[in-house]
């Protein structure tokens, strides 16, 4: 053991740098492995793809599309936009209809293609992992391009075939249908109309962010209160917002000819104290997938009684009465489960 | 039932998936609560209760004490010492005497048998020395404190106290990314990694399920724990004053055990921030009534279900490994057995890590349980140090019944204490059991899994050893 | 196809699929599931029913190895599968589809479902969906020592005759109501009680009218399917177990040739 050959400030100094260099090598997604690993997406089928993309979503909406339209869209140059243009005419992609871009029916088949992997890869993304909703469409955008059609479907399967996508698109089917496009912007709706958000535009990020911010969701409620130059005024599900007509229109709602009974305003279960009950009323959007339904499999449904039993020993999680069986869930979770006080006591 | 009108299966199909835009996005939420609302209906006009009942406030006091602020915690370290200390206390004699019938006795008697019937040296080497005696130190080493740990980690379990225990724990595994329940598959893993492993199922979302899975290893099975003590008690114990020496050496095992559980709970935190980010997680425990366990049957099944099942894939894995630690021992190339050509190899790379090729040797060789360690450990110090009069001969394991005897072999064997203080973190510290490997990949279904679960204690270890030496021949001055 | 054309009190079981799922299906005359909620002492009811000592803790998920048992009664020998205790058929769980998958395909001729009595509402979640797939079941209403130390009383005959299925109370630790229990499944195996199973028709006009649209299409590809209501909801959930069946026709073979009103 006397003679060793290498100094120990040398080998410590060796073992920092290895240490240094395996980091380097192999951290997840920013490590050279990963980064090599993603390699290099093919730029031109991307942008190919996004066109396409892009004439579909208008032509769903009906939307006209001219070359200046579609070339500010994509954020290349017109001259750039009538070249990609032509290499989609010439394979049969697209069509001029007078000046307007129209899809020919393998260029819309071929969309379809890329908006079924999009929006179930949103969807996987939002039901079956932890990805935050602000990344759930960007890394979709980067997963259409390289995801086939057949990986799609096998995906599909294993989260039980969804049709609509977290946003609350519809997801076109494995035979290439989709349902006719009811919506409207929430824009177009007049003073004292009723809607239900149907869906809210993932793009651009910085509006799609203040939305939800607000705390809009598909499923609510809308009815407007009052509409000026620069603001639209509405209830979403008894909460009074306020948008500028821009962000509104960023919000897809489809028409309800009449009020739907509305949930009082909600309480979370998280304040409710120790020892005291509640009548259940609702689980929060954002509580998906595998989760919402155990937490339904437990008991926890809209109108049970949940009777708060008693806190762990370090406060969280807490264990509740509900359906004569104890529970016990995390805070982060009672906050995505709304209340509302009961004189009932028996649980 | 021919009909030549009847749609087409696609069509069919195509028709519910149309349907289904129409439903909206809520169809599920609503079918279960129309199923519920009809069960709330039935159950309202089938059970009649008449108020509070007393049996109902019993379980609630319990679970307010058991889940207090202040007790809750000391309760439940208390009874998980009890059960690790019934363990490794109880299972000393019966252990001592397995290893007694089965390696003192009956493998003599063997090899005599062995050779009054003209058997070959070499076949009743693979067989008797090898196969045989790897399988007797496994048997001997695991079966007691297993029979002991797992029918009374059951009885708690049917109890109801482990869910209170997960109940209590899941803040602090919640704050490194883990599940509650982790806290039990971690106390499982004391017992036996690959049980631990096993035990992971209870966790509902995959990826806490995989952190436990993953982590498990860092909880030092009962295979690895009589390594610890007795090298605690040889190279720990020995440098301190002999009236602390039994304090001190507990005191090191003990702060072993409690380091793993801190490098579970970090690599745990590390795998939840990076490469699990994205995993879906969630958490939702039912903590069920208490009841009264029915003891017969939780010995029985406990033993026939956890022991014997997890014995069995030992025994399967140590049998081929007695071969191959027989034959590196036995083979020769040149003057030299292939045991000893990778120690003298090995040793100076061993080094920079404070271990010796004998340490990396075995370790490589007894993959398949922790438990024939020691004995390889020995085996290939005598042999490479060219030692007589010591042991069975090559490629036989053996072990001391005097501590003394077996410090002698390996100061002889150039040990020192930093070489024990290494052997220690790196018993703690290094890839699973080959029974445990097996098992992840059983569970996990995943190689890419399975290799991490494998390598990232290596390195660990191997990261630990080496600058624990190099900072202890900075400050020794070499 | 062995169903039970003109035979009152032959075995409905499918024998094919039993086989395939990994039943051992010699000298068995009639097959009964067992089914349950964790927690509710569903093991307990397999050992006292077959004399096997199986292990399953406080935990789902826990019997991952299904085990299976048997037993014999008035010269009938019947074998005893016990499924993985689940909260729910509709969560997607691979235990929840193993249970689901071995009634639905399997067939077997008495599904018995426990149930803790103390805990009767968020039980009969998993109950009420048993019945949408299965008519032949029996209710083993257990843990009643439990219930009357609690002061609960459950009043066995309303629940039979909402649920439409025999409802038996027992206390399987104590052994109580075994023979009843063993009794009701000779019943309902030999078609000696018939069971008119709940089935959920509250919901809103939307989706019935969406399962009555499919299940119409159902009838036509499938004539005698016992649970098309069932099964159109199941599609309509995207289920890809039932759209794999529909695609290979497997569907075609769990006719019963009884046809639903």
């Amino acid at each position: 053991m006397t003679t060793l050959a290498i100094q120990p400030a040398f080998a410590l100094t060796t073992g920092l740098l290895v240490l240094l260099l395996l980091g380097l090598l192999f951290w997840p997604q920013k490590g050279l492995l990963a980064i090599w690993s993603v390699g290099k997406a093919n730029a031109q089928r991307v942008l190919l793809e996004d066109a396409l993309k892009f004439l579909f979503d208008s032509e769903y909406k009906g939307i006209p599309i001219r070359l200046n339209g579609f070339a500010g869209y994509l954020h290349i140059s017109t001259d750039k936009a009538a070249r990609l243009v032509e290499s989609l005419r010439s394979i049969g992609l697209v069509q001029f209809q007078e000046d307007m871009l129209k899809l020919t029916d393998a260029g819309r088949s071929y969309a379809l293609r890329i908006i079924r992997v999009h929006r179930i890869w949103e969807r996987y993304l939002a039901d079956e992992t932890g990805v935050a909703n602000k990344e759930w469409h960007g890394r979709a955008d980067l997963k259409e391009h390289s995801m086939s059609l057949e990986a799609a479907d096998l995906l599909a399967a294993q989260i039980g075939n969804p049709v609509f996508d977290p946003h609350g698109d519809p997801i076109p089917s494995s035979r290439g249908e989709l349902p006719a496009y009811t919506g409207k912007p929430l824009s177009a709706l007049k003073e004292g109309e009723l809607g239900r958000i149907v869906h809210i535009e993932d793009e651009p990020g910085a509006i799609y962010a203040q939305i939800l911010a607000l705390g809009l969701y598909p499923g609510m409620q809308i009815y407007i209160m009052d509409v000026s130059e620069d603001r639209i005024q509405f209830a979403a599900n008894g909460e009074e917002c306020v948008l500028t007509p821009l962000f509104a229109s960023n919000i897809t709602v489809e028409s309800l000819k009449e009020r739907e009974p509305l949930k009082e305003k909600y309480a979370a279960l998280s304040t409710l104290k120790l020892g005291e009950t509640a009548e259940i009323q609702a689980i929060s959007p954002s509580c998906r997938g595998q989760q919402r339904r155990r937490l339904m499999d437990l008991g926890i449904v809209p109108g049970t009684l949940i009777h708060t039993a008693f806190a762990s020993a370090a406060g969280d999680p807490v264990a509740y009465q509900v359906m004569g069986a104890t529970v016990a869930i995390r805070r982060s979770q009672a906050n995505l489960i709304f209340i509302k006080p009961s004189s009932n006591t028996k649980v | 039932m021919e009909n030549p009108n009847k749609p087409s299966h696609d069509a069919l199909l195509s028709l519910a998936n149309n349907l289904r835009w129409d439903l909206g996005v809520n169809l599920h939420d609503a079918v279960i609560e129309s199923i519920y609302e009809d069960a709330s209906r039935i159950a309202r006009n089938a059970v009649h209760k008449e108020g509070d009942p007393a049996t109902y406030t019993l379980e609630r006091r319990i679970d307010q004490l058991v889940t207090s602020r202040w007790l809750g915690f000391p309760m439940m370290f208390l009874m998980l010492a009890l059960v690790f200390w019934l363990t490794v206390a109880g299972a000393n004699v019966p252990s001592g005497l397995l290893a007694n019938v089965l390696v003192d006795a009956l493998h003599p008697l063997l090899k005599n048998a062995a050779g009054s019937v003209g058997m070959p040296w070499w076949l009743s080497g693979v067989l008797i020395d090898g196969a045989y005696l790897s399988m007797a130190w496994v048997i001997s080493v695991m079966l007691p404190p297993m029979a002991i740990f797992f029918p009374l980690f059951t009885l708690l379990e049917d109890l109801g106290y482990l869910p209170r225990v997960a109940f209590n724990m899941d803040s602090l595994f919640r704050k490194a990314g883990a599940h509650g329940k982790q806290a039990l598959t971690l106390s499982m893993g004391f017992g036996c990694n690959a049980a631990g492993v096993i035990a992971a199922r209870v966790i509902d979302s995959p990826r806490e399920r995989l952190i436990a899975i993953i982590t498990n290893n860092f909880s030092l099975c009962n295979g690895r724990w009589p390594t610890q003590i007795l090298i605690a008690t040889i190279f720990i114990g020995g440098a301190a004053p002999s009236y602390l020496a039994g304090v001190v050496s507990a005191g090191a095992v003990v702060g072993i055990a409690v380091l793993g559980i801190g490098f579970s709970l970090a690599v745990s935190w590390a795998l939840s921030q990076t490469v699990l980010k994205g995993e879906a997680s969630a958490f939702s425990l039912e903590l069920p009534p208490y009841r009264p366990p029915r003891i017969w049957q939780t010995l029985y099944t406990s033993l026939v279900d956890r022991t014997l099942f997890v014995l069995w894939r030992a025994v399967v894995f140590a049998v081929p490994a007695g071969v191959v630690i027989w034959l590196v021992a036995n083979l020769h190339m040149g003057e030299l057995s292939l045991a000893e050509h990778f120690i003298y190899w090995a040793n100076p790379l061993a080094l920079v890590f404070g271990l010796n090729g004998v340490i990396l040797l075995a370790y490589i060789i007894a993959i398949p349980a922790n438990e024939i360690v020691i004995p390889t450990v020995l085996m290939l110090t005598v042999v490479s140090a060219g030692m007589t009069g010591e042991g069975a001969g090559a490629g036989v394991m053996f072990e001391l019944e005097s501590i003394e005897d077996t410090a002698q072999i390996l100061q002889a064997g150039g040990w020192t204490l930093l070489t024990g203080i290494n052997l220690m973190l790196f018993s703690l510290l290094h890839n699973p059991c080959s029974t445990t490997i097996y098992t992840i990949y059983k569970e996990t279904k995943s190689l890419k899994w399975t290799a991490v679960a494998t390598f990232l204690p290596i390195v660990l270890g191997l990261a630990v050893c080496f600058f624990v030496t190099q900072f202890w021949y900075l400050f020794q001055g070499g | 196809m062995n169903a039970s054309h003109n035979c009152e009190n032959c075995p409905v079981h499918h024998r094919e699929n039993l086989i395939r799922l990994g039943i051992a299906m010699d000298r068995v005359d009639y097959v009964v599931a067992l089914a349950g909620n964790p927690n509710t002492g569903k093991s307990t009811v397999f050992n006292n029913l077959t004399g096997l000592r199986q292990h399953t803790g406080n935990w789902p998920g826990k019997t991952v190895v299904r085990a299976e048992g048997g037993f014999s009664y008035r010269e009938k020998r019947y074998k005893v599968v016990d499924l993985p205790g689940t909260y729910s058929l509709l969560s997607t769980s691979t235990d929840e589809e193993v249970a689901r998958d071995f009634i639905l395909f399997g067939r077997p001729d008495v599904t018995v479902i426990v149930v803790d009595a103390t805990r009767l509402e968020r039980n009969l979640n998993l109950t009420l969906q048993i019945l949408e797939i299965t008519d032949r079941a029996v209710l083993c209403l257990n843990l009643m020592d439990e219930a009357r130390r609690h002061r609960m009383e459950v009043d066995t005959r309303t629940l039979s005759r909402e649920l439409g299925i025999p409802v038996i109370p027992a206390a399987a630790r104590q052994k109580e109501g075994m023979d009843e229990l063993i009794a009701a499944i000779e019943e309902v195996a030999s078609g000696t009680f018939v069971c008119k199973p709940h089935r959920t028709t509250n919901r809103s006009a939307k989706i019935n009218h969406a399962i009555q649209v499919l299940s119409e299409k159902l009838a036509q590809q499938f004539p005698g399917l016992p649970n098309l209501n069932w099964v159109a909801l199941r599609l309509l959930e995207g289920d890809q177990s039932i759209i794999n069946a529909v695609q290979s026709g497997e569907l075609g073979q769990l006719e019963t040739g009884i046809l639903q009103p």
